[in-house]
């Protein structure tokens, strides 16, 4: 039987880094919660709740990447099981109120109310915009994480760039975008 | 951002302030302090169910062999008595055979007997037997 060399063993993820994990990946976890939830407290709920569940699975997971693709995984499926099981209301693009002047594109006014309008969106599209524009993921990688078609992702995207920008432009006005 | 991921180039603007706007945002702090002390907690409140503990002693190699070595003695053991009352029960099936062979015989004997005493008591004396 051949021996195992150093390269194609599958590094051994003690319980002692685990703590290193958590601050290494907590910030992706808590900011996917975070836009996807809109509330706080609840995102970081959740995402103590996605590391308690790292820990129970970190002997499967077999390199960096692999923990990172299911942190993401993970992450996403629990905003969406979060989100049914609460029943959260959704911000209605309508209600909206209107802004009293246009607005230049790094005022913290737009992105505001950018991520209401991201929050408002359906689940999957939202993680869709989630994971692309905070993780900058590529559609497959994204159609990856998601276990969705490239062309159902791909749809998503455009979709929903063209309703944020149709609503950014009828709230705030034609800035530059 | 990709070409075939936006609808056209005028979308471009638009990516820029989406990725400032949904840019990561910092954990709340002492996240992963509390992430810790939940799993120290956890740990701390999980007794091992006694399945757990079988399954744990079980899984000693000592533990295996042995239920391994036990295992193949009862089947052994199984074995070999299931032959004894194999062979015991064609014994006695034997004995019942022969027992009723020799009923026919006796029977059969016994008819013969009565034959000749029947012949014998039949035929007159000869005189030379009687001088």
């Amino acid at each position: 039987m051949a021996e195992r060399t150093s390269a194609d063993r599958p590094p051994d993820i003690a319980q002692s880094d685990f703590a290193e994990i958590v601050r290494l990946h907590q910030s992706m976890v808590f900011s996917i919660a975070q836009h996807f939830l809109a509330d706080r407290l609840a995102a970081e709920e959740l995402a103590q709740d996605v590391f308690l569940q790292l820990h129970a699975n970190l002997p499967t997971l077999k390199s960096e990447a692999h923990v990172t693709f299911w942190l993401r995984k993970v992450t996403a499926h629990r905003c969406i099981d979060y989100k049914r099981r609460r029943k959260l209301p959704q911000v209605s693009l309508d209600d909206a109120p209107e802004p009293v002047a246009p607005t230049q594109s790094a005022d913290p006014f737009l992105a505001r109310r950018l991520r209401r309008f991201v929050a408002s969106l359906p689940e999957k599209p939202r993680l869709v915009m989630i994971l692309r524009y905070q993780e900058d993921m590529g559609a497959e990688d994204i159609a990856a994480v998601l276990a969705m078609p490239l062309a159902t992702v791909k749809s998503y995207l455009q979709r929903s760039l063209a309703i944020l920008r149709e609503k950014v432009t009828r709230t705030i006005g034609k800035v530059t975008i | 951002m990709n070409k075939n991921m936006t609808p056209d180039n005028d979308t471009n603007p638009m990516d820029e302030i989406l990725k400032r706007t949904l840019q990561r945002q910092e954990a709340p702090d002492g996240f992963a302090d509390r992430v810790l002390a939940r799993l120290s907690e956890r740990r701390s409140s999980q007794k091992p169910s006694l399945r757990d503990s079988w399954l744990r002693f079980l899984a000693q190699p000592l533990v295996r062999w042995a239920a391994l070595a036990a295992f193949a003695t009862a089947m052994i053991l199984s074995g070999h008595l299931h032959n004894l009352r194999r062979e015991r029960a064609e014994g006695e099936a034997a004995k019942q055979r022969l027992m009723l062979a020799l009923r026919i015989a006796g029977s059969k004997l016994q008819l013969a007997k009565s034959r000749v005493n029947e012949i014998n008591a039949g035929q007159p004396e000869r005189p030379e037997e009687r001088e």
